[in-house]
């Protein structure tokens, strides 16, 4: 079973709950964000649109980071599909930050460890899979839903079955989005 | 669900290896419930009280992050007693409470007896807890101005304007019904974060809800609306009249609604037309063409349930109060009053007082309240920006002592040089704080408050329902802070009231607050809250006001020498050759005004503040985007980062969050980061409540 997000932008204030959320759970210290909302405008005077994105690991199907990593320190969890890092294995490198479309890997000098969003299953830390993480958890305007894909795809059929059908696809997302924001597949 | 819910918290609780206490967040004024997890003393997690109704399980960012207020070094550990003579270099030493508590019972006794009691006033920001010295200061003391908070910094003239039409001082939004919400000035998503209105306001959107937002700026809520009308900042009066008239000539209006419920409706249709007040009129003046106008004003009449709400932005400048006036007459013109879907007449828990007072041992006030005195007969609260007028200069009469608590007026008034003279001048200012503030710094003794996680508080809850919420201490004091009743008692036994202060224990007088709640103070501290039923329709039954009905003519404010109808009039300070931009303001949802920039888990989201000007003001004065500019008004200039927009009406510049930020004292964090920009202005108030206008500034900007 592939775990992942669902991300409303058309919900997203930009309050960086989530960021925080995940901050507190997870215990990070300052410095590496895990989780990051970046805002995304475009038009001209009126006519002026915004975007929010909540990003963090995708926990790709096949995950660029895992590719790249050279000491092999990045694995994909058969029963979940959520993207690990084992950072007595991680030498810092940075491989993996510069392979991941998202800059979700973290590599600051705080642990000069490679760390990422874990989906809330750091050690000792582990957020049993039924529960919401803690990004979801705190959303004030309900715009991040987590859950296997097969259920997120229930939070909005139609879309996510066009999503699901990329979802499979080698080095896309396990993200479902609402039909305001979608991402290209990576360029070959 | 429910039961569901409530394993959620034990559960992650275990996983924590922490104990879950039921709470509120007292980090902003919304004070949504929580569920504290605690461990060894220290907060490990934070979540929303799931069971609440006006919590929907979640937080904001600077809710999550106060754990770190509880542990922060930067934290006022003892009393402090000033040692420098006032406007030198402040310096202070530790002291004692019983020193504390004698020095303030010595000063106050001296007020009392060379000015009376009048010459106390206190200020605060609505905390619950400040109700200990409404009793002491107001009751026992006998000054008429203890019971003044910072409204007039905030939404004064919204509640001015819901006071005058509804009765109501707070109404909510029930927006979760609603069909057709219309925003003024109101930064529903960005900058006010009550949450369970944040998550309507969503979900009703989802559902076909049309949400437009009237704002020169393009707000986080003007970004998620489905339009967004830039306004020119201080006209959004016009804007409404214009859509009052609208309604009016096209027969839009509810006619069994108005004629029953609502005072002045033929009156106000014949001051429209006399005034001349038509979208054609309002167009040029704001900015919005005039079949646009009209579009809006027949869009929001027609879809129902409708809200028309407003809450600051309209208000910072001194033709605010009767723009907020205006902007809710069109809830009244369409009958769209405290029905499902509008704005909410809620009924409020009857808390009762933490103290029992015998009317024998109160001390009836010999002067009339300073906004009374003041010629501010219609405010809510004390006009803040006169406050200067009564201690430096002796008008409307002397006040000599202020005791300041969970505020920081030296930041958050307009008009620095004067608030921070104003202290200097003060024979007894009373800080009560968390940190070293600003206007810590300018007063006499300072006393170290224990933040909401290390004390008990009593409040009704801001929902649509009555509520009652309930914080607990979670951790232990940080240093010697004492909780503010336990201070009240303090200064209360000093001045021989000690027997109206008899409590030993915050259970004590909780139970008391509680005796007309039908729940006990120990299921409360299970549940961490009460509600009672949400109610709909009190217009018909009648309202608080002189008429009984919703006052589109306010007898009250003809009577004051103001227009009974709303007008629109030029707001005082319009941009020239000099100084061509109007200075606006708005907020940050991540920070909460002055208290949370001292967190480095807020200040990694949102470390500094910054100034936002239009792409084309931006071309004009050679402004680029990130660097450094120098904003100046005639009065003072500041250095701050620039941000290029698309999204603000040309012609003006926004300060997000210029009150707090730019510290120069209050800890390591937060001192040095990002720019205050209070200074620019000077004393503008709204003629009718005292509101401070905040918006009343011109400036220029250039490159720094």
């Amino acid at each position: 079973m592939q775990y992942g997000f669902y991300f409303d932008s058309a919900r997203c204030v930009k309050c960086h709950a989530c960021e925080v959320a995940c901050k507190t759970w997870n215990e990070i210290d300052l410095g590496p964000r895990w989780r990051e909302v970046v805002k995304i405008e475009s038009g001209t005077f009126p006519n002026v649109k915004a975007m929010n994105v909540s990003m963090a690991c995708m926990h790709c199907g096949d995950a660029p980071c895992r590719n790249a990593c050279p000491v092999s320190a990045i694995t994909k969890r058969v029963e979940d599909g959520i993207v690990v890092v084992d950072q007595n294995k991680c030498i810092g490198c940075g491989f993996c930050v510069w392979a991941c479309p998202f800059n979700a890997p973290q590599l600051t000098t705080v642990s000069s460890k490679m760390e990422k969003c874990t989906f809330c299953q750091s050690p000792g830390k582990e957020r049993p899979l039924h529960l919401p993480r803690a990004c979801e958890e705190i959303c004030p305007t309900g715009a991040i839903i987590t859950g296997p894909l097969a259920e997120l795809a229930k939070v909005n059929r139609e879309k996510a079955a066009r999503r699901l059908a990329g979802a499979d696809l080698k080095g896309m997302p396990n993200v479902v989005l609402d039909g305001a924001q979608r991402f290209a597949p990576p360029a070959e | 669900m429910t039961a569901m819910n409530r394993d959620v918290g034990a559960e992650l609780a275990r996983i924590k290896g922490a104990k879950t206490i039921k709470s509120f967040c007292y980090t902003c004024p919304w004070q949504c419930p929580t569920e504290v997890f605690v461990r060894d003393d220290r907060i490990v997690y934070q979540k929303g009280n799931p069971l609440s109704p006006n919590n929907i399980g979640a937080r904001c960012a600077k809710g999550m992050a106060s754990w770190y207020v509880s542990r922060d070094p930067d934290r006022l550990k003892y009393p402090m007693l000033r040692t420098s003579p006032k406007g030198d270099a402040p310096a202070f030493r530790r002291a004692s409470w019983d020193e504390a508590f004698d020095f303030i019972a010595a000063k106050l006794k001296k007020i009392a007896d060379t000015w009376g009691p009048e010459a106390v006033a206190l200020t605060c920001h609505h905390d619950p807890n400040t109700v200990f010295y409404r009793h002491l200061l107001g009751d026992l003391y006998g000054s008429p101005n203890a019971g003044y908070a910072h409204t007039s910094g905030c939404e004064q003239d919204r509640r001015a304007a819901c006071l005058t039409l509804f009765g109501h001082v707070f109404p909510m939004h029930d927006f979760a019904n609603a069909r057709y919400v219309m925003l003024w000035g109101m930064n529903m998503l960005g900058a006010n974060q009550g949450l369970w209105e944040s998550r309507a306001l969503m979900d009703a959107k989802a559902k076909g809800c049309r949400l437009v937002v009237i704002d020169p700026n393009f707000t986080e809520t003007a970004q998620r609306a489905d339009e967004w009308v830039p306004v020119r900042p201080g006209t959004d009066g016009a804007l409404a009249l214009a859509m009052c008239r609208v309604i009016i000539d096209d027969k839009l209006y509810d006619e069994d609604f108005v004629n029953k419920y609502c005072n002045g409706f033929t009156g106000f249709r014949d001051h429209l037309h006399a005034r001349g007040y038509t979208p054609e009129w309002a167009a040029p003046i704001c900015g919005i063409d005039a079949p646009r106008i009209v579009r809006l004003a027949r869009e929001f009449a027609t879809t129902k349930p409708a809200i028309s709400a407003i809450f600051k932005g309209s208000g910072y400048y001194t033709n605010g109060t009767d723009a907020g006036r205006a902007c809710y007459i069109l809830d009244a013109l369409t009958g769209q009053v405290d029905k499902p879907g509008n704005i909410h007449l809620k009924d409020w828990a009857p808390l009762a007082a933490p103290v029992a007072i015998p009317d024998s041992a109160k001390r009836k006030p010999g002067k009339p309240p300073l906004h009374v005195a003041m010629g501010y007969p219609l405010a809510p609260d004390l006009p803040n920006s006169k406050l200067p007028e009564a201690v430096i200069d002796g008008k409307p009469y002397p006040v000599k002592g202020l005791f300041v608590h969970a505020t920081n007026p030296v930041m958050s008034d307009p008009n620095r040089d004067r608030v921070m003279e104003m202290f200097r001048r003060l024979e007894l200012g009373v800080a009560l704080e968390l940190y070293m503030s600003e206007t810590a710094l300018e007063c006499d003794v300072v006393l170290p408050e224990t933040s909401f996680h290390e004390q008990a508080e009593v409040r009704n809850g801001m929902w649509l329902g009555p509520q009652v919420i309930l914080c607990q201490p979670v951790v232990s004091p940080v240093g010697e802070a004492k909780p503010a009743y336990a201070i009240a008692q303090g200064i209360a036994e000093r001045m021989g009231w000690g027997q109206h202060f008899p409590y030993r224990r915050w259970e004590d007088w909780a139970e008391l607050m509680l005796k007309d709640i039908p729940i006990s103070l120990d299921e409360l501290k299970e549940t961490g809250f009460w509600a009672g039923p949400v109610k709909y329709d009190r217009v018909p039954a009648g309202l608080s006001t002189p008429s009984g009905k919703i006052e589109i003519f306010s007898q009250a404010y003809a009577d004051a020498g103001f227009d009974g109808y709303p007008v629109y009039g030029e707001r005082s300070v319009l941009p020239d050759k000099d100084y061509p931009l109007q200075l606006t303001h708005s907020k940050f949802s991540m920070h909460c005004n002055i208290v949370t920039q001292n967190n480095p888990y807020l200040m990694e989201v949102c470390g500094e503040n910054w100034v936002e000007i239009n792409r084309l003001d931006a071309l004009k004065y050679g402004i680029q985007d990130g660097a450094n500019v120098v904003v100046e008004s005639p009065k003072d200039k500041i250095v701050i980062k620039a941000k290029v927009v698309e999204g603000l009406v040309p012609g003006c510049v926004s300060v997000r969050h210029g009150h707090g930020f730019g510290h120069w004292a209050m800890g390591s964090v937060a001192k040095g980061r990002g720019a205050h920009s209070n200074n620019l202005m000077d004393t503008h108030t709204s003629p009718i409540t005292g509101a401070n206008c905040y918006n009343e500034c011109k400036v220029r900007v250039r490159p720094a």
